[in-house]
């Protein structure tokens, strides 16, 4: 494991909306090492975006970070300026957003809006960034680029603008690249072919990847670590390899129960009740009313995170149980 | 054979998407009405002078003792006199030019005003962009014809000097782009949470990037279609303000003719043929701006 890259402590980020205060980050804290590819996984409302959102700071209104530490090599970033902000954005820190069809400005070719990342950092030439957006096409097996340049988001298929979208992301050989639900809205085919290509640059290029999805079979396949969120808050941090074996967290279970497995041959078990409501979320750990294992405890008193060995979880019960996925 | 494919699908692709809103334009015959109506207009405008025979308010029948002729008697004067001797015909084709500059430059100014305030008061949240959208809500219910004939009242020296036409331009600019700025918000708010806004801005694009490049741009088409059906708006008003005599009576407007003629109704043809021109440009401007609408509008994909 490389060193520690990015550390969110704490993080708090709340909608301030008309029906009250959405509390959709609520202390979350976790590390990312360098070179590591970290999933982040949760259903809908789990706070996966909202992280991804407060880690760029870019969270829209009526959002706002509250509180919280975001240390990116030693630096906090909520402590930083927007102009020190934008210098980080698409440069240390890339983001590859969920729709392909909608994060592609449709009035620009492909060529402009790649060169629009690469001079929005660099100072090259027109010349220099056309010849960056090439070889990030090759990169990306984006067929006969030099077409590609030319082509209008509306002329490619869903695929070929994911494609486009990593590589935009890429341009400026981040540090860290989040994926936030990078396939969910393409084909199946499609989406092996995406994961496989991030997989594949990914270790190309040594790059910390941190993969946000709800998706547990994405998260075995691409992932080392994997932070699993409920509710705006951290349930479990495990090694990938290890959380499907032995999970932790009762909610971890209850996911996992709800994933089909080719091996299995096991009914599917949704999760009884759904995600809470995040303006008046439920006291105690924010999983009680949903688990199957709660206590008065739960109830009362908010679990901590804590850390063993290469794992965490915020469980007041989980040496007591030992869950299985399956 | 293989290359001459690929040379044509080149050829598709660069028939950008100008050429497939001509496509859907060119099928639509009001549409292509309006347009022939509108070129009409300005080939008037631009070479009107050249084709009259008389300076524009000059009384060139009077000096030979006629007056109030009526048309297509006297073939130097084709469309007949005003009573004062001016001619007609010539002062239709050389009002043309004041009455399409009247309509162009007054909704230049609305445009540049209302795109500002709209694009600002929807990209910022808060008590900025709150107070720009109440600015813009009074200035929607200012009655806009009234005090157009207030201030060129209150002006009236300098309309009278000769910069009539600037004063009225100026007015209908100032007044005319609470709708603008309306139509602007409105797309810009929804654009502000498009997903390809939030990309950029999370690739580093400044604020004025995003403003002038990326949202400015896709709020073009709407924006083209609300100013060419202001130009046909302010033709309008422009015509009234002069028919109503708080125009310049020394430069000619068609809507200055109609009040030449207001006062001699049997001579039906001092306001009759310049009533024509007003219906022709404002309908062609009309029909070009819904046309420009159904063509630009995404919705509608063939």
């Amino acid at each position: 494991m490389g060193e520690e890259i990015l550390r969110v402590e704490n993080l708090k980020t709340y909608f301030f909306t008309e029906a009250g205060v959405v509390k959709a980050v609520d202390g979350v804290s976790f590390s990312v090492y360098e070179g590591e590819p970290l999933g982040i996984v949760g259903e809908t409302g789990s706070g996966k975006t909202v992280t991804s959102l407060s880690i760029m700071r870019i969270v829209p209104p009526p959002g706002k970070i509250i509180s919280g530490r975001i240390i990116y090599r030693g630096e906090d970033l909520l402590e930083k300026s927007e102009d020190e902000m934008r210098k980080i954005r698409g440069k240390k820190i890339a983001i590859v957003f969920q729709d392909p069809n909608s994060s592609l400005d449709p009035l620009f070719t492909v060529e402009s809006q790649l060169n629009e990342v690469i001079m929005a950092h660099l100072k090259v030439t027109k010349q220099e960034a056309r010849n960056r957006a090439l070889e990030l096409l090759k990169m990306v097996r984006i067929p006969d680029p030099e077409a590609r340049l030319k082509a209008y988001p509306h002329e490619l298929s869903g695929g070929m603008r994911q494609r486009v979208a990593i590589a935009r992301a890429l341009a400026n050989e981040p540090d860290i690249l989040i994926a936030d639900e990078p396939t969910t809205n393409l084909d199946v085919t499609i989406q092996a072919q995406i994961i496989e290509l991030l997989k594949e640059l990914q270790s190309k290029l040594k790059m910390t990847l941190i993969m946000i999805t709800h998706d547990m079979g994405l998260v075995a396949e691409t992932t080392k670590r994997v932070v699993v969120l409920y509710a705006g808050s951290v349930a479990e941090i495990a090694p990938t390899n290890e959380i499907f074996k032995s999970m932790r967290h009762p909610y971890t279970a209850a996911l996992l129960k709800a994933v089909p497995r080719i091996d299995r041959r096991k009914e599917l078990k949704p999760i009884p009740g759904s995600i809470p409501n995040l303006i008046d979320p439920p006291s105690g750990c924010r999983f009680h009313p949903r688990c199957p294992y709660v206590i008065q405890r739960c109830i009362e008193e908010v679990p901590e995170l804590e850390f063993t060995d290469q794992r965490a979880v915020a469980c007041h019960r989980w040496k007591e149980l030992s869950l299985k996925g399956e | 054979m293989e290359t001459s494919n690929k040379k044509l699908a080149k050829k598709r692709r660069s028939a950008s998407q100008l050429a497939v809103v001509w496509r859907r334009f060119r099928r639509n015959k009001a549409a292509i009405a309006g347009l022939v109506l509108v070129g009409f207009v300005v080939f008037m405008a631009v070479f009107g002078s050249f084709f009259a025979p008389f300076p524009p308010r000059s009384f060139p029948c009077l000096y030979k003792g006629c007056t109030s002729l009526p048309p297509f008697q006297d073939w130097s004067h084709p469309l007949g006199t005003e009573p004062s001797g001016i001619d007609v015909y010539s002062e239709i084709l050389q009002s043309a030019r004041n009455d399409l500059y009247v309509g162009l430059a007054a909704t230049l100014i609305s445009v540049a005003i209302g795109l500002g305030i709209g694009v600002a008061s929807g990209y910022s949240s808060g008590v900025s962009g709150a107070l720009l959208l109440g600015i813009t809500q009074v200035f929607l219910v200012l009655p806009v014809l009234v005090l157009i004939l207030l201030f060129s009242r209150i002006l009236v020296l300098l309309v009278a000097q000769g910069f009539g036409l600037t004063i009225i331009v100026l007015i209908l600019g100032i007044f005319g782009w609470p709708g603008i700025a309306y139509i602007t918000r409105g797309e810009t708010l929804r654009l502000k949470e498009a997903e390809f806004i939030q990309a950029t801005k999370a690739l580093g694009a400044s604020k004025s990037r995003i403003l002038f490049r990326h949202i400015m741009p896709n709020i073009l088409s709407p924006v083209i279609v609300i100013a060419t059906l202001t130009v046909a708006a302010n033709i309008l008003t422009e015509a009234a303000i002069s028919f109503l005599g708080f125009g310049d009576p020394n430069t000619s407007t068609w809507g200055q003719m109609l009040n030449d003629g207001f006062s001699w109704l049997n001579y039906w043809w001092i306001s009759f043929f310049p009533g024509i021109m007003i219906v022709f440009s404002t309908l062609g401007f009309n029909l070009l701006g819904d046309g420009l609408s159904e063509a630009l509008n995404p919705r509608l994909k063939e």
